[in-house]
């Protein structure tokens, strides 16, 4: 039996017999616990209220409100619901001790009672309430350090979308677990080219942000303006090699030439961009050869194709947390899903679009969390 | 997810069944990395009956493609339907990773 902290730790004792009381008192002073008294249940839940005990022994027969209510009013309380409660109880029927238990007790010792036996459940109850409270600590403290990792990562997304003639563009970011493995950025070029990256490290949470970060940094410290797509894929994936076994990333990258309205696109086992034809009033999944995830190993080439657009064409770089958000039922979104909804509403602005894509994506969820991050890069040409 | 495992004239199959996904890709790693711990050089990943795959089941089959690799083994998936397939043809994995149309020829491929 783990005793530690016993000498910080308190137990009430409740019971309305003075003799009981006095009984269990010299009982449990073997425990090294601070001991707390009540003889009636108001007093009980006031000393609870105020002393946060680490342990409650509770008569159940006692004159005004009897054991059952205030366990049940303990239980409602959110600042003593935590606290466990022990019944001591002369009565011994089944169903009191079903009762005792339905209301939140953690165990039931009737009366009258071996001393030896209530001081071993007394330390049981005392370990496990200990050691949930220490779980508990640990995972707050996690889940802050993982909200700092969120919060940091999101500084490393662009923070304005650049405006480009001639180009209106939106982003969407979201993460299932505070901090993500999801990425976008976008390159300024030169003779008003732009480089527009979308990139998805497998998994999310913490090994997934620390991959996203490697990328963003190499991203950003490419020697050169990023205008050539296959060979900033395959520097991403010579770096990446080296660190991110067994993990690896999706990527996509696109350069766009605002004058011309051309694109140069490269892939590495994410998925294709969509694109949507005002002339044809139909999108699809654009055809692009492609190269396996970064990190995995070394590219042979690196596959690039081109594409033109023309006013009112839209392209939309996604990862697949989108596609693949599931249903209550376990169905996935789907790529079809995402092509119907970016063909509708003409007149949308970019940001508008992907409002109502993700309003489209979350009705499909119905209230099924996220499983992955979620990204989308949107442009229209004007 | 079930992994249903066998071993005939050096070759081990795993067969599995259900989604793997997030949520089964840690366990399904673990089994495999059990399975591996041999010094089996020729495995077989027969996937008739694997409903799912995400991109967490495509770092646990990394991870099965990469140890066989480390042992200069053979590796083959086989017997994917038409999603399966496609995730594989999406991801680029089909350039690295071996992909049977059934289990037989798949056995013929390592054998």
């Amino acid at each position: 039996m783990t005793e530690n902290n016993r000498g910080t730790e308190s137990i009430l004792l409740v019971d309305d017999n003075p003799t009981n009381l006095q009984v269990l008192y010299q009982t449990l002073e073997v425990t090294g616990c601070k001991l707390l008294v009540a003889k009636d249940g108001e007093t009980a839940l006031g000393i609870a209220e105020k002393a946060s005990p680490d342990l409650i022994l509770l008569d159940i027969m006692m004159p005004g409100i009897d054991g059952f209510e205030v366990c049940s009013r303990l239980k409602k309380d959110p600042g003593t619901e935590s606290i466990p409660v022990i019944f001591l109880s002369a009565l011994t029927d089944t169903k009191d001790k079903v009762r005792g238990l339905q209301l939140g007790a953690v165990d039931y010792v009737s009366k009258p009672f071996q001393p030896d036996e209530v001081i071993a459940r007394v330390n049981t109850h005392l370990t496990i309430h200990r050691l949930k409270r220490e779980v508990e600590q640990k995972k707050d403290a996690l889940e802050a350090e993982l909200e700092i990792v969120s919060v940091v990562q999101r500084r490393l997304l662009p923070k304005n979308l650049p405006d480009i003639e001639g180009l209106r563009l939106a982003a969407h970011y979201e993460t299932s677990l505070y901090a993500g493995g999801d990425y976008y950025d976008i390159a300024e070029l030169a003779d008003n080219k732009w480089g527009f990256l979308v990139a998805d490290a497998e998994g999310h949470s913490a090994p997934a942000a620390v991959m996203m970060a490697m990328t963003c940094a190499l991203f950003r410290s490419y020697p050169e303006p990023p205008a050539e797509p296959g060979k900033l894929i395959y520097f991403l994936n010579e770096h990446l090699c080296k660190v991110a076994d067994p993990s690896f990333v999706t990527a996509l990258y696109i350069v766009y030439d605002a004058n011309q309205h051309t694109l140069k696109i490269a892939r590495a086992g994410h998925p294709s961009p969509m694109i949507y034809k005002a002339s044809e009033k139909k999108a699809i999944e654009y055809p692009c050869g492609g190269v396996f995830p970064l990190g995995i190993d070394a590219y042979a080439q690196v596959p690039v194709t081109e594409a033109e657009l023309q006013p009112g064409d839209r392209i939309l770089m996604y990862t697949d947390g989108i596609t693949e958000r599931f249903s209550m039922d376990g169905k996935t979104y789907g790529e079809e899903h995402l092509l119907r909804r970016l063909e509708g509403d003409g007149n949308l602005q970019p940001r508008e679009l992907l409002a109502a894509i993700m309003k489209d994506v979350n009705d499909f969820a119905n209230g099924r969390p996220a499983d992955d991050d979620q990204a989308m890069l949107l442009a229209i040409v004007e | 997810m079930e992994i249903i495992q066998k071993e005939e004239n050096g070759i081990v199959f795993l067969a599995f069944k259900g989604r793997l996904d997030g949520k089964s890709a840690d366990e399904a790693e673990q089994t495999i990395n059990s399975i591996l711990k041999g010094d089996n050089n020729r495995l077989l990943f027969d996937f008739e009956f694997l409903e799912y795959l995400s991109s967490a089941g495509l770092r646990v089959i990394l991870g099965a493609a990469k140890e066989m690799k480390r042992r200069d083994g053979k590796f083959v998936l086989c017997a994917l339907n038409a999603y399966v397939k496609e995730v594989f043809e999406v991801s680029g994995f089909g350039a690295i990773i071996p992909i049977a149309d059934s289990v037989r020829s798949g056995i013929n491929e390592i054998s």
